[in-house]
């Protein structure tokens, strides 16, 4: 009977934390002495004025689309996962190493293999961490955390030494072979094949969270862990579960960025896509349609970001701003959007 | 405080209407509540006192009507404002802050302060020692909220209306969560307070509580006012019929014909449970339940009840001995093989162990089954298959409800328990293991559960029931069991079973 208020709400609740951070920067960029409408059209310009543009967005929106859905597969089952950076790291290290060492194979069977390569470190990496909280509560927030500062330092360990490309001195391994490559959409632009990949596994976490079983019990596990352990759901499995996907698709998404964009891995190559996930997972409070919104979202205000800067005296830190406001107000969730719910009778 | 005028309505209101989507929690509600009495308010779930009290104390908003206080309408802003008009309440839940004192709490948002605006605590002390004083009870001040008994809770939420000054205290079911003896203590102090000169607006189903302490009662069903009248004009009967509405059926359920047969379903050797501290609350004790038959654990709370419905439904492994259910050795086994096994649980925690509210109803009532080839294929949920069996069932138990998609939280309490039983009884279980199954539910929806249970049991079902209403205990079980300590004190059948003998046995004396 109240669906469609709800609904507005939780509308209401997603696009606020936006709003919000819109008007706080333009306050940073009145204060510094710029017009704020005329920016914010630049940057809207930047961001969606054309298919280049559109699609420089939506390549920056790939590797989000899938560390947001990371976040949010285990934020569903009351998880909170944040090590979804580290995983981003190893995928990419591991898709790299397969991509540059198997120059003979054949484009449809490598891509697959380095993807699957890059799951299954995402998905081991994680492991531990699902263990140690599913069977003895350990607390994911600190494991994971601390483990992306392991496996961001293991990786560039490994570039700097046993898989540094021969002849170069950057922290790089070297490039992968030309079929590893996944298959750009619209040349001349960037946009890959990764994002229709990742957009695929947004709707079928999306379908998932809706029409199966598991879905259901990762739901109800989210929300009620005593509930769901006396109607009989395996609150470990379901723990562990939400953990090791998350980290399957994290690896998976440095796997992409490695096979699609950067073609080959480099020390620092994730400008914290696995924290913004986190935000993003917020943001959407983990619906998958939720997820591919505000992934497109932070696509558009760092390729806007990087290009404003060019044209335009503002500075590149304004992305920052508003990125940081944006996560503020999307951890602080609007509750009184939905008052109603917990006063009727 | 204003001056004392001479009031005829110190707190009441006037065709007071509020609507919740489709149902009508309010429907021009009227009620006069004379200064320096106690005035009761009854009725069952869902009749709307709760919503009512809201609005009285500022936390919603009338559609239709006024609120009235000294005789004058007034719109509240918030219970900030009913607070300044001298009315304060205590709510079901709590609203202490468990990490802080006692102290600390009474005092938490109106601190006296001393140099440097610091908090003295002497003075603190003294002014709290005032009002326990003037409330006639002694309260240990330094004690950590958290860890007060929750008759020392209920007390110091009292004495803080009463430091902050109010003279209405509005009561929501106080009782529901104290013994027998801490009932009469509750009682004596809400007599105490109206000859000091307070206003006490009680909330109860309890009608014998009604009856001994209130002045004047009003009686609300489904959102309306249906009877306005004293103690001295009405009788236990009488009130019970007009909150339901209808004549109350004969509490005890159907004597079952045939002795139960065969093998114990449910059978504890030497069972010896803990609660989650490790503290060994329960045992050694045996304890078989056969098909067809119910036993009734009776006790006061504490006694080791808890652990063993935990050990019973799975939820926790005992620490020692055995629980065998259907003739498997289940000790140690998950929830998930219990109830595999045919184990059913009606939790006495409805709010946070027997539903998830925040999900929907639907939801609540496939969790568990969702994975059984009737509900799902190829992990994919058949919503057709499960919406059919929810609304039939739903239907069968009448459970009042908008659509499948709403959340557990839009159900009255009532309603919110027969979805549990509605999905425990779904399954088909072979042991029902029901804790406080009538909890918070009023009396026409506890004889509804009752003959819900009595049925269960002449299908050959087994229950373990476990209460803390000696009257419960007795209209439905076969065999009673006593437990005081962990122990098993002593064990009647039903025939020679009485409320004397019980009590007994519950406080620890053995049967002569």
């Amino acid at each position: 009977m109240n669906a469609p208020p709800a609904r507005l709400g939780k509308a209401a609740a997603a696009v606020l934390p936006f709003a919000l951070a819109l008007g706080i920067g333009a306050l940073a960029l009145a204060i510094t002495g710029h017009e704020p409408a005329a920016v914010y059209r630049l940057m809207l310009e930047e961001a969606f004025g054309g298919e280049r543009r559109i699609a420089a967005t939506l390549t920056e929106a790939t590797p989000l689309l899938l560390t947001g859905l990371a976040a949010a597969i285990a934020f569903r089952a009351g998880v909170f996962n944040v090590g979804a950076e580290g995983c981003f790291y190893l995928g990419g290290m591991a898709a790299a190493v397969l991509g540059y060492t198997l120059p003979t194979w054949s484009g449809p069977a490598l891509i697959p293999l380095a993807l699957a390569a890059a799951a299954l470190s995402g998905g081991a990496w994680l492991l531990a961490p699902g263990l140690l909280r599913a069977r003895l509560g350990v607390d994911e927030v600190v494991t994971t955390l601390m483990l992306n500062f392991i496996a961001i330092g293991l990786t560039s360990w490994l570039v700097d030494g046993p898989l540094l490309a021969r002849g170069s001195a950057n922290s790089a391994t070297p490039q992968i072979a030309e079929a590893a490559e996944l298959p750009r959409l619209l040349p001349p632009t960037t946009l890959h094949l990764g994002f229709l990949i990742s957009l695929a596994l947004v709707a079928a976490y999306g379908a998932w969270s809706r029409f199966s079983a598991g879905g259901l019990e990762s739901k109800l596990v989210g929300l009620n862990p005593r509930f769901s352990r006396a109607v009989g759901v395996d609150l470990a499995r379901a723990i562990l579960g939400a953990m090791i996907a998350s980290g399957i698709v994290a690896g998976v998404a440095g796997g992409i960025h490695v096979l699609g964009l950067v073609h080959r891995f480099v020390a620092g190559f994730s400008p914290g896509y696995g924290f913004t996930g986190v935000a993003i997972a917020l943001l959407a409070r983990n619906s998958a349609i939720g997820v591919a919104v505000a992934a497109v979202l932070f696509g558009a205000l760092s390729s806007a970001g990087a290009n404003i800067q060019l044209f335009s005296n503002v500075p590149i830190e304004i992305v920052e701003i508003l990125q940081g406001a944006v996560m503020i107000f999307a951890v602080a969730q609007f509750s009184f959007a939905w008052p109603r719910l917990k006063t009727a009778p | 405080m204003t001056e004392k005028r001479a009031v005829a309505v110190r707190i009441g209101a006037r065709g007071v209407s509020r609507r919740f989507g489709a149902v009508l929690a309010n429907d021009g509600v009227d009620l006069s509540v004379a200064p320096r009495t106690i005035h009761a308010v009854v009725g069952g779930n869902g009749a709307g006192k709760s919503t009512l009290m809201r609005i009285l104390q500022g936390v919603d908003v009338p559609d239709a009507g006024a609120v009235i206080f000294d005789d004058r309408p007034v719109r509240l802003s918030g219970p900030a404002e009913a607070f300044s008009h001298g009315v304060g309440m205590v709510h079901q839940e709590f609203m202490l802050a468990p990490p802080l004192t006692l102290l600390e709490n009474l005092i938490l948002g109106s601190e006296p302060t001393g140099v440097l605006r610091l908090i003295d605590r002497r003075k603190a002390e003294a002014e709290a020692n005032r009002a326990a004083a003037l409330a006639g009870v002694r309260v240990d001040w330094r004690l950590k909220a958290g860890d007060a008994p929750i008759r020392v809770r209920q007390i110091v939420e009292i004495l803080r209306l009463l430091y902050r000054g109010a003279d209405v205290l509005i009561l929501d079911e106080p009782t529901a969560v104290l013994a027998p003896a801490q009932i009469d203590e509750l009682l004596a102090l809400m007599r105490k307070l109206k000859i000091e000169g307070r206003t006490i607006v009680f909330i109860s189903h309890k009608l014998e509580e009604v009856m001994s302490v209130a002045d004047a009662i009003t009686v609300m069903r489904a959102g309306k006012v249906v009877a306005t009248t004293t103690p001295a004009a009405t009788t236990v009967a009488k009130l019970a019929r007009a909150m339901v509405g209808e004549t109350v059926e004969a509490q005890r359920a159907a004597r079952r014909a045939a002795a139960p047969v065969g093998q114990p379903l449910f059978s504890a050797t030497d069972l010896v449970g803990a609660d989650a501290v490790g503290f060994e609350r329960l045992g050694p004790i045996d304890l078989d339940v056969r098909p067809g038959e119910i036993v009734g654990v009776a006790g006061v709370g504490g006694n080791g009840q808890d652990e063993l419905v935990a050990c019973a439904a799975g939820l926790a492994a005992p620490v020692a001995g055995k629980i065998v259910i259907g003739g498997r050795d289940l000790t140690g086994a998950s929830t998930a093989s219990f109830r595999t096994a045919g184990v059913g649980y009606v939790s006495a925690d409805r709010a946070e162990e027997g539903l998830c509210l925040a999900a929907s109803i639907r939801d609540n009532f496939v969790a568990g089954r969702e994975r059984e080839s009737k509900f799902s294929r190829l992990g994919l949920m058949r919503r057709s298959a499960i919406d059919a069996e929810a609304k039939q069932a739903l239907a069968r138990l009448s459970v009042r409800f908008g659509a499948l998609a709403d959340p557990a939280a839009t159900l009255s309490g009532g309603n919110q328990q027969r979805l549990v039983l509605a999905r425990e009884l779904e399954r088909v279980p072979r042991l029902l293991v029901a804790a406080q199954p009538t909890r918070g539910v009023d009396i026409a929806g506890t004889a509804f559960i009752h003959r819900l249970i009595g049925a269960f049991r002449d299908r050959g079902g087994a229950v373990l029931l476990v209460s803390e209403s000696l009257d419960e205990i007795l209209a439905l079980s076969d065999r009673i069991v006593c437990l005081f300590n962990g122990r098993i004190m002593g064990e009647m059948g039903r025939a020679e079973a009485n409320v004397g003998a019980i009590g007994r046995l519950i406080v620890g004396e053995r049967a002569a």
